[in-house]
């Protein structure tokens, strides 16, 4: 019998392959929607989990976790710099660390920050943790060699280049599978100096306090006209690109976007939270953030999957009506097998075998479609982002794909019943 | 070999006023070869689907082939009993593309589970007595008479009692025919089959013993011709 179903299926190879392929993109695009939609959901989360706490301005905690844990550029309100003083001070907190952004190279932003985030964020691959203000660590995705000069633009593209600095890279940090692997850390106080607020710089300061809101990070103004207009950042202080590192926060320090926060034990971190939600400023947990953001996303997966269904039904549907008129027109042959003396439940087999096989190999090359799709996709977008999107399949696949399979059986059973059904003396009348 | 009683075997299809096939009584001894002959619709295919059990008769008719009436048959029944009991060979041939001379020969016995040890050796032997020796190659490179010649091959695998033909000859040209109705009679003889076949052909339907034509359904004549099939 195999032998014949075989025979039979090279023979009509070209329309078997359609049917395959159909069946095949079909489950794809399922499956393509359920891995990324799932790596983007164990990435982003993993991202996430490297940061307990984040603190900044009262506004948009989605916007807070956006800019400071996954490093999208995005204008976020300031908050007084004496925040960060207090936490450094806090006997709950095990370490803080100041996120100022704004600029960037090659695509890579720029981050200003402390060494307690660059030491603590991962090990260093090679290389050390600056010392100086004119130096640097890169993230793991980051392709620049240590040493190598960066000269940090102001925004993320066609904006001015500063002259005033240019870092010099000291280290490279191990993969941690977040955005932070595509980031530049340099000491926040040259990106303050940078941007005018170097020595804690008051007039600059309050210049950013009056009109908070407009900037993008860290003091630096989001809109370039604004910027050139502005006195307080036109004249931007001289750095001394070999001054030491001064990491003593104070109620001076510059206004901040966002500090990062890794409290002693989880009782603290709620009590961070609790005490740093209001006064203007915002604690925020980053995945409980997500949490949300999950939810509201949960709407356009559901969407997805409602297009990917509908598409499957479809392809269903038109395979279902293929394989009827396909069997009008094999009911010579049908009827010929039972006049042989083959028995209603050989040809019953054989139609249902057949059909069968194309739609099991249909949703294999599916399920290996959509894998390499979310697979491709994943990188694309690790890329761009630095997030590690872990595409995988999980047990309960499993279930869904034998859901599928008994759902193939049963579905390729109605041409089967009709070729059964069928009277041999009027299917060789036809 | 087996005998042929049918007693009352009316065949009716609905939108059509007369029976297509209405046989009172006909006999076909064991072992006798007998041709089949009559216009376009004048139900000869049908009675070859009744005569094999494709096809069901109304009720009270009886199809007795060596004493079992299959028309009391299950469908079930009546495919295993024409598995074994009925070599068909049909004027489309209807071997199967894509499978080799030999494997079409032995695919109805291995559909209905029915292949037995010394059956592919058999496939061969009738392959080589039907005048091919090719066994693997596929049906689709051969002639119409060559596949002719594996239908009948096909038929007799399973040593049937009756073997029926259906217009035989009936798409190949004039050698061809003519040999293939030569293996029809010699291999039915050799392998002690009722022979009943169903064709215009004058050079096979000639050298048969006997002749029933029908006629809107019914027999018309039934005439014996003992002379030409000695």
């Amino acid at each position: 019998m195999t032998r014949f179903i075989f025979a039979d299926l090279r023979r009509l190879w070209a329309g078997s392959l359609v049917v395959v392929l159909l069946i095949a993109f079909a489950t794809a695009l399922g499956v393509a929607v359920t891995l990324q939609e799932r790596a983007l959901r164990l990435g982003s989360a993993r991202a996430a989990d490297r940061f307990d706490l984040v603190v900044g301005a009262p506004g948009s905690e989605t916007q807070l976790l956006l800019s400071s844990v996954f490093l999208q550029p995005s204008p976020l309100p300031l908050m007084s710099g004496d925040v960060l003083s207090k936490l450094a001070a806090d006997p709950r907190v095990s370490w803080t660390a100041p996120v100022g952004f704004g600029d960037s190279f090659s695509g890579y932003p720029i981050v200003g920050t402390s060494t307690a985030l660059a030491t603590n964020l991962s090990a260093m691959s090679e290389g050390r943790v600056f010392s100086k203000a004119s130096e640097a660590v890169i993230g793991a995705a980051v392709t620049l060699p240590l040493g190598y000069a960066v000269k940090p633009m102001h925004g993320t593209a066609g904006g001015e280049t500063h002259t005033e600095l240019a870092y010099r890279i000291t280290g490279r940090l191990a993969p941690t599978g977040t955005s932070w692997d595509r980031a530049i850390l340099v000491p926040i106080q040259a990106v303050w100096g940078l941007h005018g607020m170097d020595a804690y710089g008051h007039e600059a300061d309050e210049a950013h306090a009056e009109n908070t809101a407009g900037d993008p990070a860290a003091g630096v103004p989001q809109d370039e006209a604004a910027h050139h207009d502005d006195p307080g950042h036109g004249e931007h202080a001289a750095i001394d690109p070999d001054a030491p590192l001064d990491e003593h926060w104070t109620a001076e320090t510059p206004g901040l976007p966002a500090i990062l926060v890794k409290p002693k034990t989880i009782a603290d971190a709620y009590k961070l939270r609790q005490d740093y939600r209001g006064n203007g400023t915002l604690a925020v947990f980053p995945g409980e953030v997500l949490t949300n953001l999950y939810a509201t996303l949960g709407d356009a997966k559901r969407v997805l999957s409602a297009v990917a269904v509908g598409a499957q039904i479809l392809v269903a549907a038109a395979v279902l009506m293929v394989t009827v008129m396909h069997i009008g027109q094999r009911r010579r042959q049908i009827g010929a097998l039972r006049a042989f003396g083959a028995p209603q439940s050989a040809v019953l087999m054989i139609v249902w075998l057949e059909l069968f096989i194309l739609i099991a190999l249909g949703i294999l090359l599916g399920f290996a479609i959509g894998y390499g799709a979310a697979m491709l996709l994943s990188a694309m977008f690790s890329g761009e982002s630095g997030i590690v999107l872990p595409v995988g399949f999980i047990r309960d696949d499993v279930k869904s794909v034998i859901a599928i399979v008994l759902f193939s059986a049963v579905l390729a059973l109605a041409p089967a019943l009709l070729a059964y059904r069928q009277s041999p003396a009027a299917a060789l009348r036809a | 070999m087996l005998s042929l009683d049918i007693n009352s075997v009316s065949v009716s299809y609905s939108g059509l006023p007369t029976p297509v096939l209405d046989i009172a009584s006909l006999s076909i001894e064991a072992g006798s070869r007998v041709a089949i002959t009559g216009a376009s619709g004048s139900g000869k295919s049908t009675l070859v689907h009744i005569l094999t059990g494709l096809e069901r008769c109304a009720a009270g008719g009886s199809i007795r082939w060596g004493g079992v009436d299959i028309a009391e048959m299950s469908e079930r029944s009546r495919d295993r009993w024409r598995g074994a009991h009925i070599g068909l060979v049909m004027q489309d041939f209807h071997l199967f593309p894509g499978l080799s001379a030999v494997d079409n020969i032995l695919l109805p016995a291995r559909l209905s589970r029915a292949v037995k040890p010394g059956d592919p050796d058999r496939a061969l032997m009738l392959l080589y007595a039907v005048g091919l020796c090719r066994a693997d190659q596929t049906i689709e490179t051969m002639s119409r008479g060559e596949m002719q010649r594996v239908a009948i091959a096909r038929a007799l695998l399973r040593k049937p009692g009756v073997l029926i033909a259906d217009e035989p000859t009936a798409s190949l040209d004039s050698d061809s025919g003519d040999a293939v109705a030569r293996l029809l009679i010699d291999l039915s003889v050799s392998n002690e089959s009722t022979l009943i076949v169903v064709s215009h052909d004058p050079r096979l339907t000639g050298r048969l013993e006997r002749r029933i034509t029908l006629s809107a359904g019914r027999i018309a004549s039934d005439r014996e011709h003992r002379e030409k099939a000695a």
